[in-house]
This record gives structure tokens, sequence and C-alpha cells, in this order.
């Protein structure tokens, strides 16, 4: 049982995890050819993943609706959404227009898919004045100049920042757009690198530890 | 007294708040403010530069990663890379990796193919959803076809006229990958950087400060940075579309924001020592 559930996926792990990472580096016909291959491999195995994900998605809420547990009745909207664009998609051959005619597919797509999803960022913005007005307090020496860098950035985004800086501050010589441009191109990129190299540290030490067995909690518990 | 009004105030139902947001949004796109957009951005400029500088006949890729979620600040961008493309008769390929992209894909090349007499096949061609970005584009590098052996509509894509002397990115003259994702750090890994592949960009507006460190280094050619970087684009164009129109409704809830917060902390200040 260790066999099958510990050494052959720990093995098969190391074996791809080496020559997939030698791969990148040797530009061999040889290496480029298993690199085409083993990529081929991954696409078909994520759109397996998918199939996985829609039937774990199905079992949890088809057992929240036999149980009648809370909220149930939402569940049923994930078999409703999943017809109505599923069904749609079958009878359209998976496309959404036919010449200039909008394929049932088509329709769904614009009238169900982008209006839900459309309607659910566009709440966002709601929220986000309602918490600048209430949560968006200056109370120490960081907090102000977290403000005043975001006060440039928001009003730096749209020509009424610049037209208004322009009449208010204008006398100073500096534009708004040069000091947002500062912001973003110095003490921004600055952490942003340092978190992209500290990332990329973890990754590699994470993917090193679980090509060589360390790290083996992606094989189970038992 | 203003003590006391202004603690009213600070208890205010959220939803006048609201109120006022959707005015902000909805007056302007009623009857626009027509304020002018002067200052274009440096990134926006360099990607329509790139694009200009490729000779007529040249391969562009766009990879268009974007759902109806983020339509407003991204699909804008998408229209006006494609126009400025048929402009100059550079030939398209598309390529998704985000599966509710596809209907927004259909939409720009039926509105533009009709615009400018592009047909399908001969001048831009749609690759189909494909789900593992990683894959795809190690692949890619040294055949496209191995992936896209089919175009969307299952054409043979190697036989296609607008493939024609296209095997992987040493023949395409730009790959622009516009997205509401996190996917231009894995087209800059997995392309840009091992293959040389010139690579620009179109994101959202509260992801553009990230991309600053692949801008300096020259790993991303430029950026087109939401909707202003849509209007900055369309104003380069100098074809007004979406994002020119939508900058309206962006000026005043930026500015309400802005107010919000300084009007916010003013009376939190005032409440303390009043």
């Amino acid at each position: 049982m260790k066999l099958i559930k510990k050494q052959i996926p720990f093995a098969i792990v190391f074996v791809f995890g080496m020559l997939t990472l030698v791969s990148y580096y040797v530009p061999h016909p040889k290496s480029v050819a298993f690199l085409d291959t083993v990529s081929q491999w991954e696409n078909i195995v994520s759109s397996f993943a998918f199939l996985l994900g829609l039937f774990s998605l199905f079992y949890t809420h088809y057992a929240k609706i036999k149980k009648k547990g809370d909220g149930w009745g939402y569940s049923l909207f994930v078999f409703v959404g999943f017809l109505a664009v599923v069904v749609p998609a079958i009878v359209s051959h998976g496309r959404q227009m036919s010449g200039s005619e909008m394929t049932p597919l088509g329709w769904s797509f614009r009238y169900i898919y982008n209006t839900l999803l459309a309607t659910m960022f566009a709440v966002l913005a709601f929220y986000i004045v309602s918490t600048a007005y209430r949560s968006f307090r200056i109370k120490s020496v960081q907090a102000m100049v977290l403000f005043v860098a975001a006060l440039i950035l928001i009003l730096g985004r749209v020509p009424i920042g610049e037209i208004l800086w322009g009449k208010a501050l204008g006398w100073t010589g500096h534009s708004l757009s040069g000091l947002m441009n500062w912001i973003v191109d110095v003490p921004s990129v600055a952490g942003k690198r340092g978190i992209m190299i500290g990332i990329a540290v973890g990754a590699v030490v994470t993917s090193l530890k679980i090509v060589f067995g360390i790290e083996r909690q992606y094989l189970g518990k038992d | 007294m203003l003590k006391k009004t202004l603690e009213l105030l600070f208890n205010i139902d959220r939803r006048w708040l609201f109120l006022l947001l959707a005015l902000s949004i909805f007056i302007p796109i009623v009857r626009p403010l027509g304020l002018p957009n002067k200052n274009i951005s440096a990134d926006v400029r360099h990607v329509y530069e790139k694009m200009n500088s490729l000779p007529p006949g040249s391969f562009i890729l766009l990879s268009l990663d974007y759902d109806p979620s983020t339509r407003p600040e991204l699909h804008p961008q998408a229209m006006a890379l494609v126009r400025q493309a048929f402009e100059r008769n550079l030939r398209v390929g598309v390529v998704t990796f985000i599966p509710g992209s596809t209907g927004l894909i259909d939409e720009v090349f039926s509105t533009l193919s009709k615009q400018y007499n592009k047909v399908y096949g001969k001048d831009y061609v749609i690759f189909p959803y494909e789900p593992n970005i990683v894959a795809v584009l190690t692949q890619m590098a040294s055949n496209l076809y191995g992936i896209y052996d089919k175009d969307k509509y299952g054409n043979e894509a190697a036989s296609l006229p607008v493939m024609k002397g296209i095997t992987n990115y040493k023949d395409m003259g730009l790959v622009v990958d516009v997205t509401g994702t996190s996917s231009i750090d894995i087209w800059v890994q997995y392309a840009g950087d091992k293959y040389n592949v010139p690579l620009a960009a179109g994101v959202t507006a509260i992801s553009q400060p990230s991309y600053g460190p692949y801008l300096q280094t020259g790993q991303l050619k430029g950026l087109i940075g939401g909707m202003k970087g849509a209007a900055d684009y369309e104003t380069l164009l100098n074809a007004p579309g979406k994002g020119t129109s939508g900058i309206d409704a962006l000026n005043l809830a930026h500015i309400l924001v802005v107010v919000l917060i300084v009007f916010s902390n003013l009376g939190l200040f005032l409440v303390k020592y009043l």
C-alpha cells in the first residue's frame, strides 16, 4: 500500500520535476520535445481537474439541498446557472454567433453571465465609497502618509485631478502626474520588487522541497 | 451644535452615500462633462508606438484574459488595440485563458472586422480557450500548432492564410496581454524573458502599480492601465470610445471618494476637539 500511495507518486514527482527543471535550461531538440509532450499532458490533466471540481461542487450543493441546510435555496441556483449555460452551449455547438444572429449560447452569455458578473463587480464600488467615508481614519503619521499617497494616486488617475491640482497647487511648480509617477516608480516599485523577490525565492525553495520529497503534504495524510 | 450635526452625519444611512455615488456615475454618462484628457501616460504611449513601429503584415498575438467583471476597463483597451492593428494592416491572433472572455472576444471582432473589412482566417484568427496557461506558453515557444492545431471554429490553424510563416514566438512582432488576472507574470517568465518576445500589457487600474518593476527593466514594453489608459489610447488613435466616455464618470466618482475621506477625517478631528 505504501508503494502505491507514497513511493510511486514520489518517484513520478521526482523524475518529472528533475527532467522539467533540466529541460528548461537545455535547448536540445530532445528536451524541447519532452517539454512539448509534458505541456500537452499538463493541459489535458488541467481539463480533467475542471470535471473533478464540477462533481465536487455538485455533490456539496446536492447534499446541502437534501439536508435542507442553511441557505439551501441558493444551492439550487448552482444547478440552474449550470444548466442555463451548458444547455445553450450544447444546442449552439459552442458558438455564440451564427452569421449575424446570436445563438442561444450568445444570448445566455450576454444576458445572464455578462449581466450577473458585471452587477457583482459594480456593487463593489458602493462598498468602497461607504468604506472610504467610515473607515479611512487618519489616526497616526503612517496613516497620514498612506492617505497623502492614496490622494495623489486617486487624483492622478483622472483628468479632473490634474485640473484641480493646477488651480490649487500649480504655484508649487510640481505637476500631479510627476508626483504620481514618483510614488509609483520609486517607493511602490521598491516595495513590489522586494515582494516579488521574496515570492520567487519561496517558490524555488518550495518546489525543490517537493521535488526532493522533503515536503510531502500533497500526498495526503495516510 | 456643530458637534451634534457632525455626529449625526457619521451615523448617516449608508444608502445616502450609495445614492450619491450612483448619481456621480449616472449624471456624467447621461450628460458628459467633456473634460479634456491631456496627460497621456508614457507607458500607454510606448504600447501605441511599439504597435505603430511594426511593418504592415506583421503578426501580433493578443492574449485577452478578462471577463465581464473587468469589462468596463479592459474591453475598451482591447477594442483600441485591435482597431490600431486593423488600421495598420497587422495580422492578429487571439488566445485566452479565461473561459468567460470568449463572448467578449467575439464582440470585439464582430464589431471591428465589419468596420475595417477584415476577413476571418486571412486577417485575424481566434484560438479556443485553453485551461493551463503555463503549459500553453511553454508549448508555443517551439510550435504553437502543438497546442492550437485547430482554431476556435475547428479549422486547421496551420492552413489559415493569417498564420502563414508563424510557428512560434520568434515570428511574432508583439504580444499584448490584456488581463484582469496575474497572467502577465507568467507571460514575462515563460515567453518574454526566455524567448525575448516583445511584450506589452493592459491591466485594471487597481493592479497597474504592481507592474512597475517590469516596466523599469524593459520586460514590458508598455502598459495600458484601467479606463484612463483606455481613454489615453483612444486619444492617441483619435477614436473616442467607451474609455473616453467613461472617464467623466470616473472623474466624479474619484472626486467623491476623496471628498468623503477628507470630510470624514475633518469631522472626526472637530468632534474630538470641540
